[in-house]
């Protein structure tokens, strides 16, 4: 392996950004967001440099020992002496799937952070909001490449501060503080789970090291995938996943961290963080056995319909994309669960493509609008606003799945896999969620950028800067051709031992090999743009209400999730604690300091004879005590 | 004359200079106490570096330095460090110092509580030092005395008369409970001598009969536990640290709680290794005590001291889930967390004692935007807050990820560790981050417009020692972890002989490893 020291400067640098501007930069705005922007860009550029020197397949690992206790090797799990040693490493896994996601993080991330130079320049804690970014970047990358699960819910647990500092950034509005709160207490909810199912696997296996623990699975597969302790660790450690990427029944987190900037919301929110769950669960694909893959199947399939149904009644410009995040999140997670770690990490890519076009993009219009997101208040922005609207047509058509796009590709590739498992309620499912995804992508489509100017906003929009529109137009080029530049190939490879490399043609041509769901896919997509175009072509106010009566409101309310959960969990986890509060108060603080109390004054009232004011008896007591210290000290 | 001697004499050396120098000068009192405990904390960081190279004696103690004092009954002036007590010196010494820096907020008397603090300092620090019985505990209540002093005369608020009451009812209780049972020890193990490893040598070679263990190690486990506020003991803890100036709630929070730990962990461990055994279970449900019902209590504070010294309590749950664990893995992060908790409970009381300062109140709900106005003190907060709920980063996620680990390894504690973690990620992140809303984020109140941060290097030096401290071992663990091993190796030699587990789905695989591993 050549340029070893490459992945390890490319995880250090955003940290010695985030240190170096928290410690001296903070009072310029301009050195702390090009140090920022360095530190990613030269990450992007030693990724590229490290690929082009050793190829995607490196399969190579190089670590040093970061805490060790006990046993040098772990544990023997053939013998019955139970475990007397941990080791833990900080190592980096390098391979088709954590170079690709360095790519990722790197580019789309570098993008981004280039991006916010500008849209963050009038804020008064740009250097401050560059720290926290290069902060997320050093956590994303630790997750991407960690070796071990122990580094691996470090970073885990780093990426969620970061996120949570991020959607708390305007912290002096109250609704930043509670989402980010929110969103910190929801994952770590996930994080429990994740952490248990750590530790169940180590319990039994011994080993934290993905390599090792994927080589014993290699070896017992038959014995390790049957046993009902496996089901229910690949369960825990899928928590993990269902929190950072917000799945039902935690998936109330997403919407409100938009709160946060605009960038945050496409970095973290869309491109990278969300998707570390999905990410996670390849990773450690090899111990999901087919009872754990069954549920999350499922539970990505109804997350991907529950959220997609939401966005169709929302307003907000960033929340409708938020949903849509959601709603593709669910697709890939199920995508894991039906055997299909190509088509997820393929739509995990092509997705960070086009959804942070689109946040960027509706970023480039709050930006224009000065800070208004209901888009009924926007309108026939297309030609105040060319390249926004250019580039956001672009996102939109490819998160829609409409070919040539990058999403039509990828989506393809789900519905393929639906149909080879034969789960023909999934493929439904994920065929009724393209449909809805389309319509809503284009109520907000049309809603925004036709029809009539909705406000004096509107009227008076203007198109962004350049540091603006060039990261839009350079994720608009990725977004629409994404499909086919090789993408599938790593992947492929790396799950897949026997896969065969597509040439540009044969990937340009890989739906058809499928043409079921390919003309199904395409067909809904259709339906849902020309449904959203004849309703929202010039409307004014929105008309499905009306129509859709009650199922509207309790789309519009998210289904209730956030009531119900306040009324059942958060109260009674608050009950517990108050009964806890008031034992401790009365009970605990006056019972036992009234025993004592109690006690010391009936033994005052004993000793108190002891005080008979007899001189003799004193006298007695005092040669007693002198002669037992005298026999303490001389006789023994 | 060995190093730790130097670090726990120069704090006492100061205060009895202090009793000569007038009360006027307190330009020269405060120095004087400033560079003695800078000295002390020098010295045991020295002392922390050479630890490694230092030459060991045959008990397998470092440092070593023994004058025999009364030779009828076995006591001598008995010093040394092994992976034990080599952080807690270390961490006593840098929160000794922080404490010290902290005392600006003193006002009145401050000769007196200089005296006080720097007694307290050094008769802690000797008595993690000590490898006697008898100074040992005497140390101990050295320190302990003043405590008591500090906070019913510089104390603050309305309950500070029964706060004082019930610290004082407790913990002199728990150091007599103690007493009892170092003194039945002293008598059972008929080794005549407080000599602590000729004690523990002789145990190894005639084992305390189990029924007096059994007898002597609840005394202990009580006894220490009060001091460590022990579920259901604790509620002295957060009553008194609400109410105690900072410099003592830091000093008493972060170092001197942890001699019970460590007296459990020096002493009833390896001399009654049976009696261990057998309260595992209890004391792990005593540990889950404090984590999860003192976390929920935690989680109903309206005054921010009062959450912290829950929270503080709660974190003394992950220490004694450690010990119930009696592997290696366990009581190496228990250690891990004692020296971890005790830089972090300094911190945080620190930093309310700004708050308090500059605000003067601590209740949560009259706060509110502090970010926007003390960017320093704000962001340690944050920081500390995040330690609190078990971040990775800081040292104290690298103790209580090991306990976790630790107790995973008894199959018999999965219940425990459930619940555990429970309390870690979801409890402590609940009340962490409900009171960072509260405090700082939101809008600031008009009041607070003018508030100053922490501007100068000087005053932020202690809060950036501590917070360096946390973050230098979250991210090289092996300094401590390296350090402890060994010593925890030996108790756990004694105290466990191996927990057989099985795996039990998996028990017709035999591979070796090493197979694997090609």
């Amino acid at each position: 392996m050549k340029h070893e020291l490459f992945p390890w400067l490319i995880l250090f640098l955003p940290l010695l950004s985030a240190t170096v501007i928290a410690l001296f930069t903070l009072r310029s705005k301009t050195i702390s967001s090009l140090i920022s922007i360095g530190a990613v860009v030269a990450g992007f550029v030693l990724t590229v440099l490290f690929i082009s020197a050793n190829g995607f397949h490196v399969n190579a690992e190089t670590s040093k020992n970061w805490l060790s206790i006990g046993a040098e090797t772990s544990k023997n799990w053939s013998s019955t002496d139970g475990i007397t040693g941990l080791q833990v490493d900080f190592g980096l896994k390098l391979d088709a799937l954590s170079l690709m996601m360095l790519l990722i993080v790197t580019g789309v991330g570098g993008l981004i952070h280039i991006y916010s130079y500008a849209y963050m320049d009038e804020d008064d804690s740009k250097a401050r909001f560059f720290a926290f970014l290069s902060l997320f970047t050093f956590s994303m990358l630790g997750i991407v490449l960690s070796n071990n699960f122990l580094q691996m819910f470090i970073f885990w647990e780093l990426v969620g501060v970061s996120s949570y500092l991020l959607i708390g950034f305007w912290y002096g509005k109250p609704s930043a503080g509670d989402a980010a709160k929110k969103a910190f207490i929801t994952n770590r909810l996930g994080d429990f789970g994740f952490l248990l199912g750590i530790l169940t696997i180590w319990g039994v296996l011994g080993s934290l090291n993905f390599g090792e623990l994927q080589s014993i699975f290699a070896a017992h597969s038959a014995t390790l995938l049957s046993a009902g302790v496996i089901t229910i660790a690949g369960l825990l450690i899928f928590c993990g996943a269902v929190g950072k990427s917000a799945q039902f029944p935690l998936h109330v987190w997403l919407a409100d961290a938009m709160e946060g900037p605009t960038p945050v919301s496409a970095l973290i929110h869309a491109a990278t963080m969300v998707a570390a769950g999905v990410y996670m669960l390849c990773r450690v694909f090899f111990l999901l056995n087919a009872d754990a893959l069954h549920v999350i199947a499922y539970i990505g399939g109804f997350t991907a319909l529950l959220a997609a149904l939401i966005a169709v009644q929302q307003n907000d410009i960033k929340r409708i994309i938020a949903y849509s995040t959601l709603s593709q999140l669910g697709y890939m997670v199920m995508a894991v669960g039906l055997n299909g770690q190509t088509a997820a990490m393929f739509h995990l890519t092509t997705h960070a493509f086009f959804k942070a076009l689109l946040f960027l993009a509706a970023g480039s219009v709050i930006l224009g609008m000065h800070h208004e997101q209901d888009i009924w208040h926007m309108g026939n922005l297309r030609k105040k606003m060319p390249i926004t609207f250019i580039t956001f047509l672009i996102g939109a058509l490819a998160l829609s799945g409409i070919p040539p796009f990058s999403g039509f590709y990828s989506k393809d590739s789900i519905f393929a896999q639906c149909l080879e498992q034969k789960n023909y309620l999934l493929f439904g499912v994920a065929a009724l969620v393209a449909g809805l995804t389309a319509f809503y992508t284009f109520r907000l489509f049309f809603v925004v950028f036709f029809g009539k100017e909705k406000s004096d906003h509107a009227k008076h929009a203007h198109e962004s800067s350049l540091v603006i529109t060039v990261p839009l137009v350079v994720l608009a080029v990725f977004a629409a051709i994404g499909g086919f530049i090789g993408v599938v190939n790593y992947y492929g490879s790396q799950f897949t031992p026997d896969h065969e490399t597509l040439t540009f043609v044969q990937q340009l041509m890989e739906p058809l090999k499928t043409p079921v769901p390919m003309c199904i896919g395409i067909a809904v997509a259709l339906i849902g743009i020309f449904l959203a175009f004849s309703i929202y072509k010039n409307a004014d106010t929105d008309p499905l209400p009306a129509k859709l009566g009650v199922l509207s409101t309790a789309m519009k309310n998210r289904f209730y999730f956030d009531e119900i959960y306040e009324a059942t969990f958060i109260r009674a986890h608050d009950t517990i604690a108050a009964i806890c509060g008031a034992i401790d108060r009365f009970l605990l603080e006056g019972f036992i300091i009234g025993i004592i109390r109690g006690g010391t004054d009936l033994s005052g009232r004993g000793l108190r004879l002891l005080q008979t004011g007899n001189l003799q008896t004193y006298a007695f007591l005092f040669v007693l005590g002198v002669a037992l210290v005298l026999y303490f000290v001389l006789g023994k | 004359m060995s190093i730790l001697t130097y670090i726990a004499g120069w704090p006492l050396l100061a205060a009895l200079l202090l009793v000569f120098i007038s009360g006027k000068n307190r330009v020269i009192i405060r120095a004087i106490a400033v560079l003695a405990t800078f000295i002390s904390m020098v010295l045991a960081i020295k002392m922390f570096c050479q630890f490694a190279a230092a030459p060991v004696d045959a008990d397998g103690y470092r440092f070593v330095q023994q004058i025999p004092w009364v030779e009828s009954l076995g006591i001598s002036y008995h010093v040394g460090v092994d992976g034990l007590n080599v952080g807690l010196i270390l961490m006593g010494a840098i929160v000794a110092f922080a404490a010290t820096l902290c005392s600006w907020e003193i006002q009145k008397r401050e000769k007196e509580f200089y005296i006080l603090l720097l007694v307290m300092s050094g008769g802690i620090l000797g008595a993690f030092a000590s490898l006697d019985l008898f100074f040992f505990y005497f140390l101990h209540e050295l320190a302990l005395v003043p405590t008591f002093i500090m906070i019913g005369v510089w104390g603050r608020g309305e309950k500070k008369n029964y706060a004082t009451f019930q610290i004082t009812l407790y913990l002199s209780i728990g150091a007599l409970i103690a007493l009892i049972g170092l003194i039945a020890l002293y008598l059972q193990s008929g080794a005549d001598t407080f000599d602590i490893p000729k004690i523990i040598a002789y145990a190894k070679a005639k084992p305390l009969a189990t029924n007096v263990q059994n007898f002597i190690f609840p005394l202990l486990l009580f006894g220490f536990g009060i001091l460590v506020s022990l579920w259901p003991f604790h509620s002295w803890a957060p009553l008194g640290y609400g109410v105690a100036p900072a410099p003592t709630a830091m000093l008493h929070a972060g170092v001197l709680k942890k001699f019970g730990i460590y007296g459990l962990i020096r002493i009833a461990l390896p001399l009654m290794p049976v009696a261990a055994q057998s309260w595992m279970q209890i004391i792990a449900w005593l540990a889950i005590g404090n984590i999860l019902y003192v976390g929920w209590v935690a989680m109903r504070q309206k005054d921010l001291n009062l959450l912290i010294g829950n929270s503080s309590v709660a974190h003394m749950g992950f220490i004694f889930l450690g010990i119930a664990s009696l592997n290696l893995i366990g009581i190496s992060g228990a250690v891990m967390i004692m020296v971890a908790h005790g830089f972090l409970a300094a911190l945080t009381f620190a930093l309310s004692g700004y708050i308090y300062q500059k605000t003067n109140t601590l209740e949560i709900s009259e706060l509110g935007g502090l970010c926007r106005r003390l960017p320093f003190i704000g962001t340690v907060l944050l920081m500390a807050a995040m330690a609190g709920c078990g971040l990775p980063g800081f040292a104290n996620f690298v103790g209580e990820a090991t306990v976790f680990f630790g107790a995973w390894a008894q199959p018999s504690l999965h219940w425990a560790v459930v619940l555990a973690v429970w309390g870690a990620l979801v409890i402590g992140a609940v009340y962490m981050t409900r009171a960072i809303r509260n405090i700082l984020h939101g809008p600031l109140p008009e009041k607070f417009a003018t508030l100053p941060d922490a501007s100068n290097l000087w005053r932020k030096l202690p809060y950036a020692l501590l917070l360096v401290s946390l973050l230098i071992f979250g991210f090289v663990p092996k300094l401590l972890t390296e350090k402890i091993n060994p010593d925890a190796a030996k108790i756990v030699a004694v105290s466990s002989p191996v927990v057989k587990t099985s795996a039990v789905a998996l028990a017709e695989i035999h591979t070796p490893k090493s197979e694997i591993r090609n």
